[in-house]
């Protein structure tokens, strides 16, 4: 547990997994302002005008024990058809590059059946992690202005969907006409922590 | 805003509208009171000079304009009864990303009609005091605290030594500082972490950047400082090519000055404890 601001405390957890479930308690005790996971930590946001941060950190501790996790097995298996490369992926080919692939050979490692780990960062924005490790980048030196939505990015390890236009660090490495997030919609967002999605190469939009 | 609102009776969290460097040119349809806070601009009813931080009387066919920020970037006009607004997840916010909240979830076009939600409480016209104004300038000063991956910053006590400028790349997201880079042992690969409104980034380039009130929720490069709590309202009137110094605060001080604040704004808003 440590402090990420005047009134933030950071602590770390498991897994993904665990780290949605203590967000979710978090949130249901009403305890707390934001409670916010991450990959592997969950944030809290408390009110410093009326709470001291010790007894803050004293109720994050109690309410961190025996996390259980849920096994997601019921969500929707979710297909999402990317154009790799191009102007749809600008950063593909230095991506290549730095990992000593073909355009074919990361096409391939890509596609394929993945998790969603979690929602995070913009409405509907996706992290879906167990990418194979000679897939592995880090993000941008410097993070574009201008995002299109639908860009699929990978950083760390993970894939990223950007569900709306934005700001965003990850090399971009294609793109997809599956629509993340819907404010009209009952339920707002195509997919959730735990929800199975499918990669696959296609050639136009 | 909640200055605003407060000019026209209305609760602190009253819809009210925001403008972002430019003006706004509006025209009555009844009569009403309104209220001009925030960014310094000239304002004119049917010409003549009004003043901001006072109650503005308006009747039918009253053309009151806002002119562009002189110094600040957004100015908030407040409307007794305040203005009625799509409402998404508890907020009338227009998140203009995602295109939901406020008025069809955009900004504001010439020849939109907007409608109050009614007439409002009763309440004296009145202004400001002097003391409750804030300043709006070309130079600030923030207070700031070190964050979870300060560490990872070579000579993190350098962040509250320089003089940063605002840089254009600045929005309701973020805002983009220049002045001076910070080397990190970060290889780009963290596992995201969460951020909030006042977290200071890093990324790779050594730059930083600042959450503003739409920030992302997560993120994945170095949070090396968060701004206090109680100086997070300033941050949406950081004008480009302004000037910035961030002041170093722990978070007891943080605490303590922030209840201070409280303690000073009460008597002007009794709801401050919410608003800051």
């Amino acid at each position: 547990m440590q402090s990420a601001g005047d009134d933030l405390i950071s602590i770390s957890v498991a897994d993904t997994r665990h780290a949605q479930a203590l967000a979710s308690r978090l949130r249901l005790s009403g305890d707390w302002i934001e409670a916010v996971a991450g990959i592997d930590s969950v944030v809290v946001r408390f009110d410093i005008a009326r709470v001291d941060r010790t007894d803050a950190e004293h109720r994050l501790r109690e309410a961190s024990s025996n996390i259980q996790v849920g096994s997601g097995q019921d969500l929707a298996v979710v297909e999402i058809p990317i154009v790799y490369g191009g102007d749809f992926g600008p950063d593909l080919p230095s991506v290549c590059e730095k990992l000593g692939l073909s355009k074919e050979q990361f096409v391939a490692l890509h596609t394929g059946e993945y998790t969603v780990d979690m929602l995070g960062f913009i409405p509907g924005f996706a992290y879906i992690g167990g990418l194979d490790e000679r897939l592995t980048i880090g993000r941008l030196a410097e993070p574009r202005q201008h995002v299109p939505a639908g860009s699929i990015g990978i950083a760390g390890g993970r894939t990223g969907i950007y569900s709306l236009p934005g700001p965003g660090g990850w090399p971009l490495i294609g793109r997809t006409s599956r629509k993340l997030f819907d404010p009209t919609l009952d339920e707002p967002f195509t997919l959730a922590a735990g929800a199975t999605v499918v990669f696959t190469a296609v050639n136009k939009l | 805003m909640a200055l605003a609102n407060r000019l026209v009776g209305n609760s602190s969290f009253v819809p009210a509208l925001e403008t972002t460097l430019t003006g706004v040119v509006l025209s009555f349809r009844s009569k009403t009171s309104v209220a001009v806070t925030g960014a310094s601009a000239s304002c004119t009813l049917n010409g003549a000079a009004v003043q901001q931080h006072t109650t503005i009387a308006v009747r039918q066919d009253d053309v009151l304009a806002v002119g562009a920020a002189e110094k600040g970037v957004r100015s908030y006009v407040a409307f007794a009864g305040g203005l009625q607004a799509d409402e998404v997840l508890g907020s009338a916010s227009t998140y203009l990303t995602a295109g939901f909240g406020g008025h069809s979830g955009r900004a504001l076009a010439l020849g939109d009609e907007l409608f109050l939600r009614g007439a409002g409480t009763e309440f004296t016209p009145q202004a400001t005091p002097a003391e409750f104004r804030l300043p709006m300038l070309d130079s600030w000063t923030l207070r700031a605290g070190y964050s979870s991956e300060t560490s990872n910053v070579l000579n993190p006590e350098r962040l509250f030594e320089t003089r940063f400028t605002i840089a254009n790349r600045s929005d309701r997201m973020g805002i983009k500082l220049e002045g001076a880079t910070y080397s990190t042992n970060s290889d780009g690969n963290m596992a995201s972490v969460p951020v909030f409104p006042g977290t200071v980034q890093c990324p790779e380039d050594g730059s930083l950047f600042v959450m503003s009130v739409d920030a992302g929720t997560t993120g994945g490069y170095p949070r090396v400082a968060k701004i206090t709590r109680m100086d997070l309202h300033l941050l949406g009137q950081l004008r480009p090519g302004n000037s910035l110094t961030l002041i170093e605060r722990n978070d007891e001080d943080a605490t303590r000055e922030l209840r201070g604040k409280h303690a000073y704004w009460q008597v002007w808003l009794p709801d401050i404890a919410e608003v800051i």
